[in-house]
C-alpha cells in the first residue's frame, strides 16, 4: 500500500509553474529516486510535501488519510523527516541535544538519560553508527548526516526525503550510507532520495520518477530502465532548434591551462586542461558545484591554483593579483552579483569604476574625477538602458536595481575594449526573458569581434546555443570536450551525471 | 515618503528625551525649567562658556573621526581610548626628551610621534585580524587596559617629575604649549587643527582613491578582492589612520589642556568618539557637527551642576538613551517593509 500519495500537484511563481499537475507515489519499504535537473521542481514538490510552501492545486494522501501541512512542524509530527542539503545541526551542541532539540520534554527537566538509551537503540538497530555524547562539530559530514537522519528517526519518521545525499560524502561513506537505505527500507521506512546521480539511481532505488520543467515525465521501475534512458528522459530528447553561429576561424590560443589543480576539501580541481582560441565560445557543462565556480575563480586569480600551469597570451599566470590579470585581458562576470560581482551598497558609477578606479579617465594622482564618473554612468545608463530609480540615477546605489539592470552594470564594466577573455559564470542566471537575450546577444557580439568566451552554465539551452566547444564537469575534473556542433543532450547529460568519461582529445 | 517617517521618528525622539531629562531633574529635586535656562545659560550665556564647548569638542572630534574612518572599513575599532593614551605618551615623552629641540619642532614632533605610536596600537588589532582571524573588537579593547595602565606605570615611573611625588609626568615648558587663541579663554588653536583635519580626512575619504577603496572594502569585502582590491592592504591602512587620528587628540589633550602627562588624561574621550561616528553615521562633516553638539551638552550639563548641584551624569543617560533611540527607531515607528523596485528590463 502506498504510504504517500501525491495527486495533481501544482505551484506557481509569479505566474510560472514550478509544478505543474505532478502526481507520484511511494510505498512503504520504497526507495524512490526524484530525478531532473537544476529547476525542474523537486525542491519545490519535497517543499510542499514537507509544509514549507502550499500547493495551488492537488492533494496529498499520507497513510490513506488527505491531509494538508501548514509548515514542517505538521509534517515531522505526522512522520515525515527532511535532512537538507546543507544539514541543520548546533555544532556546539553533542549529539543528544541536537536530536532532542525542539522536543516536548516529559517534565520540567531533560531525560538525556532516556533520549540516550533510545538514540542508541536506533544506531544499532540501523547501524547508524555516532557518538551520542560527541559534540556536532568534532563529527565528520558523514557522521553528521547520520546525525540528520536519527534526528528524523527520534521523530518517528516513517518517510524520510534526503535532499542530495551524497553530494558532500566520500565513496565510502556512500557505500555505508546506503546499507543504512536498505536497512531503513528492510523496516518498511519509505524513502524519497533526490540526486542527478545515475549510478547511485541504478544501484539503490526501486522506481524513479523524473520530472523535466516542472511537469512529470513519468514514473519507471529502475530494473527496467538504463541510464541512458533516464537521461534522455531528464533532460528531454525531442530535437531543439538550434541556431548556429558561423564558427569564428579558430585563431591563436587565447588561454591554456594545462594540469590545472586546486587543493580543496571537496571537488577539487584536478588536472585540467584546456585551451580557448580567439573568437571562440568555450562552454563548461556540469551540475552546480562540481568544480565550475572555482575554475572561473583560478583563471580570475580570485584563488590561486596549487599545480599546474595557465598561461593567458602565452605568458604564464602564476602569482599576478587579480587587477593585473584584469588589465591584461581577463574579465569576469560572476554568478554571484551580490557578494562578487558589486559592491551593493554603491551606486551605479562608482561600481562602473570598480576595475579601473585608478587610473584615467576615473581618477587622476589619486584624485577621483566626479564628473567624468557621472558622465561615464550616464553614457552606460543610455546605451545599456538600465532602468535606475531617483533622479540623480548614475548615483542609484545598485541594490536598488532589478537583477537584469544589475547584470547589465557588470557586463557594461567587464565587457570593455581591453577584454580579451570573457568569463561568464551563470550570466543569465535570475534573469527575465529580455535581460537573458540581451547578455547571450551581447557575448555572441564579442565573439564576433574576436574575443574569448568561457560560458559557465548550469543551463543546457544556453551551453548548446551558444558554444563552439563545449567541456563538461563532473567533481573537480573535466569528463568531456565536445564540438558544440554535433554534441547531443543526452551525450552531455551523461557525462554531468558522472556515467561515462570521454577520452580526452583536445 | 520615507522622510517623513524619519520626521516623525525625530519628533518621538526628541519628547522621549525631553520627558526623561525632565523626569530625572525632578528626581534630582530641582525645577526643571529652571535646570534647562541653567543648562542654557551655561552655553551661551559667557563667551567663556561658549569657547569652552569648542575646547571640548576639539578631542572628541578626533576620535569620532577615528572611529569613523575605520567603521567604514569594517575595521570595528573600539580601541580609540587605548589609542589616545598611547599618543599623549608619545608626545609627552618626545617633548619632555628633546628639550633642546625649538618649540615648533617639539610640537611637529609630538604629533608625528604620537600618530604612529597610536597608529602602530591599532595596527596590533589589524595585524590580528588579517592574520589569524582574531576579532578586532575584542583585540582593541583589551588593548585599551594595557595602553591605559601603561601610562599609569610611565606617570609612576620613568616619565614621573622628579621634583614631585604625584603619578603625573613634569610640565611641558611654555614653548611647546600649542597657542591659546581668546584668552582668557581655553579655547587653542588644536580646534582648528581638529576642523582642518576633518577637512583633509573628508577630502581623503571622498575624493581620491584611497577613500574609495576603504569604502568599497567596509561595504563588501568580498566583492572587493574579486574586483582587485587588496583587503589586507586597506584594512591595515584604515587601522593605521585610525589609530593615529585618536591619538591626535591625546596629543592635544598634553599640549594645550593638561600640559603634562597625568592619568586618566581621556576622561572616555575614545568610547564617546564611537558613539559620535555612530550619530554621524561615518561621516567625516558629521562628526564634527556632533562632536560640538556632544560638548556642548556637557558644558551645559556641568553648569546645571556647578549650580544647583544636579549631576552631571543626566548627560550622559540622556546620550545613551538618544543613541539607543535612534538606532531603534524602527521600533518606535516601524517602517514598511523594503519594497525592492520591480524587475524592469
Amino acid at each position: 500500500m502506498a504510504i504517500l500519495e501525491m495527486k495533481h500537484i501544482s505551484k506557481s511563481f509569479f505566474g510560472v509553474y514550478a509544478n505543474e499537475d505532478i502526481t507520484f507515489c511511494v510505498e512503504a519499504g520504497e526507495i524512490h529516486a526524484l530525478l531532473g535537473e537544476n529547476g525542474a521542481g523537486k525542491t519545490t514538490l519535497m517543499n510542499i510535501l514537507f509544509g514549507l510552501y502550499k500547493a495551488d492545486k492537488g492533494e496529498i494522501i499520507w497513510q490513506g488519510n488527505k491531509v494538508s501541512f501548514h509548515s514542517p512542524k505538521d509534517a515531522i509530527n505526522a512522520g515525515i523527516g527532511m535532512v537538507h542539503q546543507h544539514f541543520s545541526l548546533v555544532n556546539a551542541m553533542t549529539v543528544v541535544d541536537n536530536i532532542i532539540l525542539g522536543m516536548q520534554s516529559d517534565g520540567l527537566f531533560i531525560n538525556r538519560k532516556k533520549a540516550k538509551e533510545k538514540i542508541k537503540q536506533y544506531s544499532k538497530q540501523y547501524n547508524l553508527q555516532v557518538n551520542p555524547d560527541a559534540y556536532v562539530e568534532t563529527l565528520s559530514v558523514g557522521e553528521r548526516q547520520r546525525v540528520e537522519i536519527l534526528k528524523s528517526l527520534y521523530r518517528g519518521a516513517k518517510l524520510l526525503i534526503l535532499d542530495e545525499p551524497t553530494g558532500v560524502l566520500t565513496p565510502e561513506e556512500t557505500n555505508t550510507f546506503f546499507e543504512v537505505l536498505r536497512k531503513l527500507k528492510k523496516e518498511g521506512h519509505g524513502i524519497i532520495i533526490i540526486t542527478h546521480r545515475m549510478n547511485e539511481i541504478m544501484e539503490i532505488s526501486d522506481r524513479v520518477t523524473i520530472l523535466r520543467n516542472g511537469k512529470l515525465v513519468n514514473t519507471v521501475v529502475t530494473k527496467e530502465t538504463t541510464k541512458e534512458q533516464l537521461s534522455i528522459k531528464m533532460i528531454g530528447a525531442e530535437l531543439e532548434k538550434r541556431e548556429y553561429i558561423p564558427s569564428m576561424e579558430k585563431g591563436k590560443v587565447v588561454l591554456q591551462l594545462q594540469n590545472v589543480c586546486l587543493k580543496k576539501k571537496r571537488n577539487p580541481l584536478e588536472n585540467i586542461n584546456l585551451q580557448i582560441h580567439e573568437g571562440e565560445i568555450v562552454g563548461v557543462a556540469g551540475v552546480e558545484g562540481n568544480g565550475q565556480k572555482d575554475l572561473a575563480e583560478v583563471i580570475t586569480g580570485i584563488q590561486k591554483h596549487t599545480k599546474g600551469s595557465i598561461e593567458f597570451l602565452q605568458e604564464p599566470l602564476e602569482k599576478q593579483s587579480v587587477r593585473t590579470r584584469f588589465e591584461k585581458g581577463i574579465s569576469y562576470i560572476s554568478d554571484d552579483r551580490h557578494n562578487d560581482g558589486l559592491i551593493m551598497d554603491m551606486s551605479v558609477m562608482e561600481n562602473l569604476a570598480l576595475r579601473t578606479y585608478r587610473g584615467l579617465p576615473f581618477s587622476k594622482f589619486c584624485f577621483l574625477n566626479k564628473r567624468k564618473m557621472e558622465e561615464i554612468g550616464k553614457k552606460v545608463i543610455e546605451t545599456y538602458q538600465v532602468k535606475t530609480s531617483g533622479t540623480l540615477k548614475e548615483a542609484t546605489p545598485v541594490k536598488l536595481l532589478s537583477g537584469g539592470n544589475q547584470q547589465k552594470v557588470i557586463i557594461a564594466r567587464e565587457v570593455c575594449d581591453t577584454a580579451k577573455l570573457i568569463i561568464a559564470n551563470q550570466p543569465t542566471r535570475g534573469l527575465d526573458i529580455g535581460a537573458i537575450d540581451f547578455v547571450r546577444t551581447t557575448l555572441i557580439e564579442q565573439k564576433k569581434k574576436g574575443k574569448s568566451v568561457l560560458l559557465i552554465s548550469a543551463d543546457l539551452e544556453e551551453i548548446l546555443e551558444l558554444s563552439d566547444r563545449i567541456a563538461v564537469m563532473f567533481g573537480g575534473k573535466i569528463v568531456g570536450i565536445l564540438d558544440g556542433k554535433t554534441a547531443t543532450r543526452q551525450k552531455i547529460g551523461l557525462l554531468m551525471g558522472g556515467v561515462i568519461k570521454e577520452d580526452m582529445e583536445q | 515618503m520615507k522622510k517623513k517617517v524619519t520626521l516623525i521618528q525625530s519628533v518621538w525622539i526628541v519628547i522621549i528625551t525631553l520627558t526623561c531629562a525632565t523626569l530625572l531633574i525632578l528626581i534630582s529635586g530641582a525645577s526643571p525649567i529652571e535646570a534647562i535656562s541653567l543648562f542654557f545659560n551655561g552655553i551661551f550665556g559667557s563667551l567663556n562658556g561658549s569657547m569652552e564647548v569648542f575646547v571640548k569638542a576639539t578631542p572628541l572630534i578626533f576620535t569620532g573621526l577615528a572611529c569613523a574612518v575605520a567603521f567604514r572599513t569594517g575595521f570595528f575599532n573600539i580601541g580609540a581610548e587605548g589609542q589616545f593614551y598611547i599618543g599623549a605618551l608619545a608626545s609627552a615623552f618626545v617633548v619632555l626628551q628633546f628639550d633642546g629641540v625649538s618649540g615648533v619642532g617639539r610640537i611637529l614632533l609630538a604629533f608625528i610621534a604620537g600618530f604612529i605610536g597610536g597608529g602602530i596600537w591599532a595596527l596590533i588589532a589589524a595585524f590580528l585580524k588579517s592574520k589569524f582571524g582574531i576579532s578586532e573588537i575584542i583585540v582593541t579593547i583589551m588593548l585599551n587596559y594595557i595602553a591605559i595602565n601603561i601610562v599609569g606605570i610611565a606617570v609612576r615611573t620613568f616619565m614621573m617629575d622628579p621634583n614631585g611625588n604625584l603619578p603625573q609626568s613634569a610640565k611641558i615648558d611654555k614653548s611647546v604649549c600649542l597657542m591659546q587663541v581668546l584668552k582668557p579663554t581655553r579655547l587653542h588653536i588644536g580646534f582648528f587643527i581638529a576642523i582642518a583635519v576633518v577637512i583633509l580626512v573628508w577630502i581623503v575619504l571622498e575624493k581620491t582613491t584611497i577613500g574609495y577603496e576603504l569604502r568599497a572594502v567596509g561595504y563588501n569585502k568580498r566583492g572587493a578582492a574579486c574586483n582587485g582590491i587588496s583587503i589586507t592592504k586597506n584594512i591595515i591602512l584604515s587601522s593605521f589612520l585610525s589609530g593615529g587620528l585618536a591619538a591626535l587628540a591625546g596629543v592635544i589633550e598634553v599640549l594645550a589642556i593638561q600640559k603634562k602627562l597625568v592619568e586618566n588624561i581621556s576622561a572616555d574621550c575614545g568610547f564617546t568618539g564611537i558613539l559620535i561616528a555612530l550619530l554621524a553615521k561615518n561621516h567625516p562633516i558629521g562628526v564634527l557637527f556632533v562632536a560640538i553638539f556632544y560638548a556642548s551638552m556637557q558644558v551645559g550639563a556641568s553648569s546645571m551642576q556647578r549650580q544647583m548641584g544636579i549631576p552631571s551624569s543626566i548627560v550622559n543617560i540622556l546620550m545613551g538613551l538618544i543613541v539607543i533611540l535612534i538606532l531603534g527607531k524602527q521600533l518606535i515607528c516601524p517602517k514598511k517593509k523594503k519594497v525592492r523596485e520591480e524587475k524592469v528590463c
